[in-house]
């Protein structure tokens, strides 16, 4: 039935645009410091939790949007912290092993210490709206869903601005582009790299907190957003920010309409599938640059 | 008597053409050097030649033998080596180790088969053990790193490492050498050197050809030497020839300015 | 001379001590840690093959692993066919699988080939768990026949039900296969590979081809995965899709990081020691309640790569070449 086609690609839109977010702030920091981090997502289950705390303070509409500037700083600030000590010592050495796997080492470390600080058990953010559902047109959805929606895209829409019209957003794309005329062009690269990964996790954080609100929050829900998260890069490009805005609606139609018509459980390996067909066909992802 | 052989040879990329139409000869017994201003498309030509890139058009013929799209590691077997502009040695590896890797027998054996043999004592087992040591020690010898073969490859100056990759592109016993610029980065001291080591290689017997900046070497080394500019040949001959070739002169002021240095 | 024939007697000493080791503690605990150690080190030492010599990330390890375990597990519940048998045949279906994912990745490198291996893993285990008929889904199969016993003699036969005597089967399997991976490793082959971790581009311009390697440290790699895993289905006589986690993976990585990435040594050492700091720990948190093993895991595998870069074995080497410094002594 038509209404139910649209219906599951607004769905898909939806879940599609938290992962964008959740994207982006991926590829920017491969852009920037090639550094491919696989416990990203576990940035985004550390802004649900942050989230859930914020929310039970704050009650109503702006508990929930306040949680997600509390969420968006406190991630950030931890993202200072592991850019600073645990990543950039590891900036000068030859094999990109060691980043990889320091990252692989703080999303175990990162999971585990959640599942003891709050316990394995899922738990909701609470819905400002009472699951109250809006009809629009052809589609429903839940209040919050579709502000999701909105809050994802105006974030994405405020990123842009940033990395086009301010200063420091050019530095950071001039950077990714080329770090050593960056740092000639009397770029501060320390600074950029900080900052960089402050914003990737911030983001992170704050798709973390739409996450939980679609879906639910506990310790182990960053697996698989930092998996899909790296599908859409490498569809997008490693360090393309454009790329990864549509890989990630594309991914999040995608599953929808996949897990809908094809079969439900296969659903979260609809990437997977995707990602290794591509690869195998274009090794250097759908719009990313051939190493010489 | 033809050695090495490019037919009409392009490369294009991304709409830049880098080698457009070039065609040459390398004779078994000569140095052919190779000049031409900075992005003339030297390097993609030994790209073209030793298999690492593929020409869009035209062909490479080694003795008769179509290299063409060949990959590089076949292309070695076949009896061509290279080095690199910018080099690739093995870091952490011994300079021994580094000479020992080229040595494996790789002409008659695939990857398993190398295995199957490791595990068993084998005339074919060349690389290891003392006639390994003896024959990788030879080739340090022939360049003057002996007495660095047990350091770590990362750990010599800049100007050995280039020597090295020079004693390791002789160990896989090849007919003809492709030299990308191996005096850059050298003091003339350092050059001078070199130009004893391409001396020695030739007098082995060994086709060369090189691609080279530096003046100086250049000249007192070739017998004939081959000009590009944005990809095209547009001069040929002996050192002299070339010195007072206009177009060569134009190309070099008129283009890229201090190509001498 | 003098020293050739101390190693030899250290590590004859140590073999004899290794077996002897159960019946000194009969504990049957303690044994079964035995066990798990060797079949860890079995992991480890394969995952330490693509990784610390040829330089391929490879997260998928723990897909073949459970591949391993699967097939030989299956072999013996449907068909009959002997677990002794099901060992090289389970490491072969793993090392066609290995080839399947060795395919797309020859290519890639970086966070592609991690994502990619990583994806396969995923695949794989969804795989175990959805298809309910050949795997009987998160139930998994139980009831896997043991090792069959060998007879002796009329009333006497070898059991292998026991920790203590399949710890010997095992323990010979782990040393047949580290005996195999030295001198593969010290050889030609290792060099080659090693070339490749260096500087592939190099590697291609003194003929070797890349793609070719690649493929079979691939193979080998997976084939002794799955070795493991047929071993395991066989010892625990239960497997499920439990295996084929990424933490499973991610477990052989902390011990090969640990213990010494690209030495023959290091996945040994790491991986003895970390099964059994798990299981002291799986004791503690008995005790208090939370279980931190894997908080352990994560923060060693972070500080390990900021301070001991080379693992326990690069330690101890690093000091040993310090204080024993010749100059140029061969290393």
């Amino acid at each position: 039935m038509e209404s139910l086609f649209l219906q599951q690609v607004l769905n898909g839109l939806i879940v599609g645009s938290v992962y964008s977010l959740i994207a982006i702030g991926l590829t920017m920091i491969f852009g920037v410091m090639r550094i491919a981090n696989f416990a990203h997502g576990d940035f985004s289950m550390l802004g649900a939790y942050f989230a859930i705390y914020a929310t039970a303070l704050m009650t109503g509409l702006l508990g929930w949007v306040g949680s997600m500037v509390v969420a968006a700083i406190g991630v950030g600030i931890i993202g200072y912290f592991v850019e600073r000590y645990l990543f950039r010592p590891l900036l000068s050495r030859w094999t990109d092993i060691d980043i990889i796997m320091m990252s692989i080492g703080l999303f175990i470390f990162l999971e585990n210490i959640a599942q003891l600080i709050f316990g394995a058990t899922p738990k909701m953010i609470m819905d400002p709206f009472h699951s109250n559902s809006i009809n629009l047109f052809f589609f429903s959805t839940s209040v919050i869903r579709l502000l999701s929606f909105l809050l994802a895209i105006i974030s994405i829409a405020l990123l842009q601005v940033f990395l086009t019209r301010s200063k420091i957003g050019v530095a950071i794309r001039a950077t990714s582009q080329n770090s050593n005329a960056a740092l000639l062009m009397g770029v501060n690269i320390y600074f950029i790299y900080s900052l960089t990964f402050m914003v990737g996790s911030a983001l992170a954080g704050l798709g973390g907190v739409l996450y939980g609100t679609i879906f639910a929050v506990f310790p182990t829900m960053g697996a698989l957003p930092t998996l899909k998260a790296f599908a859409i890069t490498i569809l997008g490009g490693m360090g393309n920010i454009r790329g990864a805005i549509f890989g990630g609606f594309i991914l999040g139609v995608a599953e929808t309409l996949g897990g809908n018509y094809v079969s439900m459980e296969y659903k979260n390996s609809i990437g997977f599938v995707i990602v290794i067909l591509v690869l195998l066909i274009i090794p250097q992802g759908l719009f990313g640059k051939k190493e010489t | 008597m033809t050695i090495l052989q490019g037919v009409n040879i392009s490369k294009t990329f991304g709409g830049l053409c880098a080698v457009d139409n070039v065609s040459f000869e390398l004779k078994a017994d000569e140095i052919l050097g190779l000049i031409g201003p900075n992005g003339a498309g030297k390097t993609t030509l030994i790209n073209l030649i030793s298999g690492f890139q593929s020409p869009d058009n035209g062909k490479i013929l080694f003795r008769e033998q179509d290299l063409t799209g060949l990959k590089p590691s076949t292309v070695n077997k076949k009896g061509i080596s290279r080095t690199f502009q910018i080099i690739r040695i093995f870091p952490k590896l011994t300079t021994l180790d580094n000479v020992k890797s080229a040595l494996v027998d790789r002409k008659t054996r695939n990857a398993l088969r190398v295995a199957f043999d490791s595990l068993k004592k084998s005339e074919k087992n060349l690389a290891t053990g003392q006639k390994g040591d003896l024959k990788a020690a030879e080739l340090l010898e022939f360049v003057g790193l002996y007495d660095y073969r047990y350091e770590l490859a990362e750990n010599l100056p800049y100007a050995y490492c280039k020597r090295l990759e020079i004693a390791r592109a002789l160990a896989t016993q090849p007919k003809i050498l492709l030299l990308d610029e191996p005096s850059s980065g050298l003091n003339p001291k350092e050059q001078n050197d070199q130009i004893s080591i391409i001396r020695k290689i030739h007098e082995q017997g060994i086709a060369i050809l090189i691609i080279e900046h530096v003046m100086k070497v250049i000249m007192d080394i070739s017998h004939r030497i081959m000009v590009l500019h944005y990809g095209k040949k547009i001069a040929e001959g002996t050192p002299r020839e070339i010195y007072s070739n206009e177009k060569v002169v134009e190309a070099y002021l008129g283009g890229e300015a201090g190509a001498e240095h | 001379m003098n020293s050739r024939l101390v190693k030899y007697a250290s590590i004859a000493v140590g073999i004899v001590a290794l077996f002897v080791l159960p019946i000194i503690v009969r504990d049957r605990y303690f044994q079964h840690i035995l066990v798990l150690s060797c079949i860890f080190v079995l992991l480890t030492s394969s995952w330490n093959l693509l990784a610390g010599y040829a330089g391929l990330l490879n997260l998928g390890h723990a897909a073949f692993y459970g591949i391993g375990a699967y097939s030989s597990a299956l072999l013996a519940m449907n068909f009959n066919i002997s677990p002794w048998l099901g060992f090289p045949i389970g490491g072969m279906v793993a090392a066609i699988f290995g080839i399947l994912l060795a395919i797309p990745s020859l290519r890639l490198s970086g966070p592609y080939l991690v994502i990619t291996t990583i994806g396969f893993s995923e695949i794989m285990r969804m795989v175990a768990m959805n298809w309910v008929s050949l795997t009987r889904g998160s139930l998994g199969l139980y009831g896997i026949p043991p090792l069959t016993p060998i007879k002796l003699s009329e009333n006497l036969s070898i059991e292998f039900v026991s920790e203590q005597n399949a710890y010997y089967v095992v323990l010979i399997i782990v040393i047949l296969t580290l005996c195999l991976m030295r001198k593969l490793l010290r050889s030609e082959f290792g060099i080659t590979l090693k070339s490749i971790r260096e500087d592939e581009m190099g590697s291609e311009s003194i003929g070797i081809n890349t793609s070719q390697y690649k493929l079979a440290v691939f193979m080998i790699s997976t084939f002794f995965a799955g070795l493991a895993g047929s071993f395991y289905a066989h010892y625990v006589r239960l497997v499920s899709p439990e295996m084929l986690t990424l933490g499973e993976t991610f477990a052989v990585l902390t011990m090969a990081m640990v213990g010494g990435l690209g030495t023959l040594s290091g996945p040994v050492v790491g991986a003895v020691l970390l099964t059994f700091l798990s299981e002291g720990l799986r004791f503690l948190a008995e005790i208090i309640n939370i279980d931190i093993r894997l908080i352990i895991y994560g923060a060693m595998l972070m500080l390990t790569i900021l301070f001991m870069r080379n693992g326990v074995v690069g330690l101890f080497t690093g000091l040993a070449r310090y204080f024993y410094r010749k100059p140029g002594e061969k290393k």
